[in-house]
């Protein structure tokens, strides 16, 4: 379970925190006819432990909005033209040692504290003793400290995303060697310590920037070829372990396989075990069942959100799927032309739908009783995203447009306590008439 | 031993290391090329031309004090095949045509194998960089390989080797020059083809820093068609070196295939057809060896070429 979504038990109950926010974010694209604003604005939180559903039709953003997370953007031709991507990265709990109490709110972790105040309170942290990180503008290094130790991401197409000449024991134990080098080290009785040619080599070895050299020493020479087996073996443990949670039967046989050897699924549950390796924090799942089949995408949806409860890590799933999002997320954004034009608890977005896009996506669900040869859809398409007008992005599509929808740019606002919407028909002095269905 | 996965498909139970794995899929490949006829028997010439090479010395009396230099029989000049010691005949200036021929392997050898290593190197390197890197060195890289591109390979290798003057060193270095181009073209799109895969995302997404990315995920991905493209120049880097020797680019008296036909191309009128025909028949075989083989890799690396298999 997650605690942002029912933590009613009295007065202990702490406000779910933010640990990222997305503020004004833009990303445009150079393209012969203009600029394309592909995401153009927008905002949005992540509460600590939820789901959150991003969900849109194809080219409104969702993706480019994911991957802003992880600053995986094709830049150029994209261009970030403003806003930020704050996040706060976690840590496991002093009080309890991950175990969750009082103190972080159960969660078992707390927010990694400033670096400058160490936790006080200063203006780089407005105050709050917590490190905030805008994504979009931390350094390259510290970037690749924080993809897959920090934030994950899950993609469409397993088959794509392996790298079809290595075997899945050297792609995953990457992420162990990137930022784990200390714990093999460790778990292989390395003294931190240690100096010397030999503890060098070793080092190396258990991390990223091995040597050819190092592998030749290490394999011709007895006394650090032991010490070298010892790290390669935690390193296999660690391997063996991360795709043992994902229920992957034998491990250490998979391992040694290349990835065309693996059906889809497994191929999946390969590209979940590496997401989840280092416990993140957020966990971008960019449609991660799309490719596969129905009936191994509920057995994948279950996992991640089993393995998700088991870390509280928070993820942002990516979709079209609508019942796939009203069943796993606890809130859900929709998008729209680069947009978010609805954001609020599942029930409130599903039962309660007020943009007439949310309305018309809700509608355009096929059920079983959708009549034979009767699909509902909203009429016109997708506007150009080139250049655009200030003017509501839904306006030439919706039934209920009128001038003010044309004239200006409609911004999110609250209709109820955590339900935002971006749209004229709730605006105090719009034409009601309309609106009341 | 069939055991199911979670997914209800099958998985076949392993035991074998990473390396076993690796030597086996090494297997399958060398299983594929041994399939197809045509590829072993390039396989064989090229086997038998580098036999040739090899053993030169013990094949014929190396010729003092430099080997490479054709033995001059003046008592023996213009004598057809089957002359006793000079079992393919002499040529003009009386070299002996089977010298020529066995100790022109090493030659040819030392010219594409030079050739090919030095400009897959450099053409390696300048086509990632374009590729990776992107931008405005891209641009100018490309634009450097356009010039190159625009000057037939023949014409611009035989400009540069007549500046730098006759002589078979000479021929190699203007080759050099020439050649990387086509491998920097080809890397730096396969480089910007695999790129765009996923893995390589999902490489950056767990924080793998792009030199490594780049020799992990990108390079082995990319270098399949420069494998096979390289295979294909070793011969006709030959038959190009040899059409440069042939037009007197490289020493007069060197044991060269395309200096052996010129030598005895003034002949064939007055029907001396063996000076020429032997060393044309070699510069032939092994362009036809490297061809052959170069198809036979194409077809069992490149997967979009299964269905013909």
């Amino acid at each position: 379970m997650s605690i942002s979504k029912t933590d009613t038990t009295g007065a202990q109950t702490v406000a779910p925190a933010t640990i990222a926010s997305v503020r004004g974010l833009k990303v445009h694209f150079r393209s012969k006819a203009g600029r394309v604003h592909a995401v153009d604005g927008v905002d949005f939180d992540v509460r600590d432990g939820e789901t959150l559903g991003l969900v849109g039709e194809t080219g409104c953003g969702k993706s480019v909005t994911g991957r802003a997370f992880l600053r995986l953007l094709p830049v150029p031709p994209g261009i970030l033209a403003g806003g930020s991507v704050m996040f706060r990265p976690q840590t496991s709990c002093a009080g309890c040692g991950g175990e969750g109490c009082a103190q972080c709110g159960g969660s078992g972790r707390r927010p990694t504290p400033c670096p400058t105040c160490r936790g006080q309170g200063c203006p780089d942290c407005q105050g709050t003793g917590a490190e905030t990180l805008d994504l979009l503008k931390v350094s390259d290094k510290k970037m690749r400290g924080i993809r897959g130790d920090r934030i994950a991401m899950i993609f469409q197409d397993p088959g794509k995303s392996l790298n079809p000449t290595l075997t899945i024991g050297e792609q995953l134990g990457e992420v162990f060697l990137q930022h784990r080098s200390a714990d093999l080290l460790e778990e292989a009785g390395i003294d931190s310590g240690e100096s010397g040619f030999q503890a060098r080599a070793l080092r190396r070895l258990a991390g990223q920037r091995d040597r050819r050299t190092d592998r030749m020493a290490a394999a011709l020479w007895p006394p650090l070829r032991r010490r070298a087996q010892s790290v390669r073996q935690a390193l296999d443990n660690r391997i063996a372990a991360a795709l043992g949670e994902t229920q992957i039967p034998n491990p250490r046989n998979i391992m040694r396989s290349y990835p065309h050897e693996l059906s889809g699924g497994m191929r999946q549950r390969v590209m979940i075990a590496q997401a989840l390796a280092c416990d993140p924090d957020l966990i971008i799942a960019d449609e991660p069942t799309t490719a596969l089949d129905v009936t191994v995408q509920a057995r994948i949806l279950d996992l991640i959100g089993q393995l998700q409860a088991k870390r509280g890590s928070s993820v942002i799933y990516i979709s079209h799927d609508l019942s796939v999002v009203r069943r796993i997320c606890d809130r859900v954004a929709v998008m729209y032309a680069g947009r978010v034009v609805e954001i609020g608890e599942t029930d409130q977005i599903f039962n309660d739908p007020r943009h007439p896009y949310t309305k018309g996506l809700l509608a355009a669900v096929p059920t079983t009783r959708t009549p034979r040869g009767k699909l509902a859809a909203i009429p016109g398409s997708v506007p150009e995203l080139v250049d655009p007008k200030p003017s509501c992005r839904f306006a030439d599509r919706c039934a209920h447009v009128h001038a003010a929808c044309t004239a200006s740019d409609p911004i999110l606002s609250a209709v109820n306590p955590g339900h935002d919407v971006a749209c004229f028909l709730e605006h105090p002095t719009s034409p009601k008439t309309e609106a009341a269905e | 031993m069939v055991n199911t996965n979670i997914d209800g498909a099958p998985t076949r139970r392993r035991q074998d290391s990473a390396l076993r794995v690796r030597l086996r899929r090494g297997g399958e490949l060398l299983r594929l090329i041994l399939s197809n006829p045509t590829t072993v028997f390039g396989l064989i010439l090229i086997f038998g031309m580098l036999g040739m090479a090899l053993f030169a010395p013990w094949l014929t009396q190396p010729n003092t004090p430099d080997p490479y230099q054709m033995p001059r029989d003046w008592g023996a000049l213009r004598m057809p095949p089957g002359t006793p010691g000079h079992p393919l005949g002499t040529t003009n200036t009386g070299g002996d045509v089977l010298y020529g021929v066995i100790w022109g392997s090493r030659t040819s050898l030392q010219l594409s194998i030079i050739v090919v290593g030095v400009t897959v190197v450099i053409g390696t390197a300048i086509g990632s960089i374009a590729g990776m890197v992107g931008g405005k060195v891209d641009e100018i890289l490309m634009r450097i390989v356009d010039v190159f591109l625009s000057i037939p390979e023949l014409i611009f290798a035989l400009a540069i080797a007549a500046i730098l003057g006759p002589s078979f060193t000479n021929i190699i270095l203007s080759l050099c020059l020439v050649f990387w181009v086509k491998y920097a073209r080809i890397m730096r799109a396969q480089i910007i083809l695999v790129k765009q895969n996923d893995y390589v995302d999902a490489a950056r997404v767990i924080g793998d820093s792009r030199l490594n990315i780049y020799f992990r995920d990108i390079l082995p991905n990319a270098a399949t068609p420069l494998v096979v493209q390289a295979t294909l120049d070793m011969g006709a880097i030959v038959l190009i070196g040899a059409t440069l020797s042939f037009i007197g680019l490289s020493e007069s008296g060197i044991a060269e295939w395309g200096v052996l036909v010129s030598e005895g191309q003034a002949g064939i009128a007055s029907g001396r057809w063996w000076a020429s025909t032997f060393p044309g028949l070699m510069i032939f075989l092994w362009a036809l060896a490297f061809n052959l083989l170069g198809d036979g890799l194409r077809d069992a690396l490149d997967p979009r070429t299964e269905s013909r298999r």
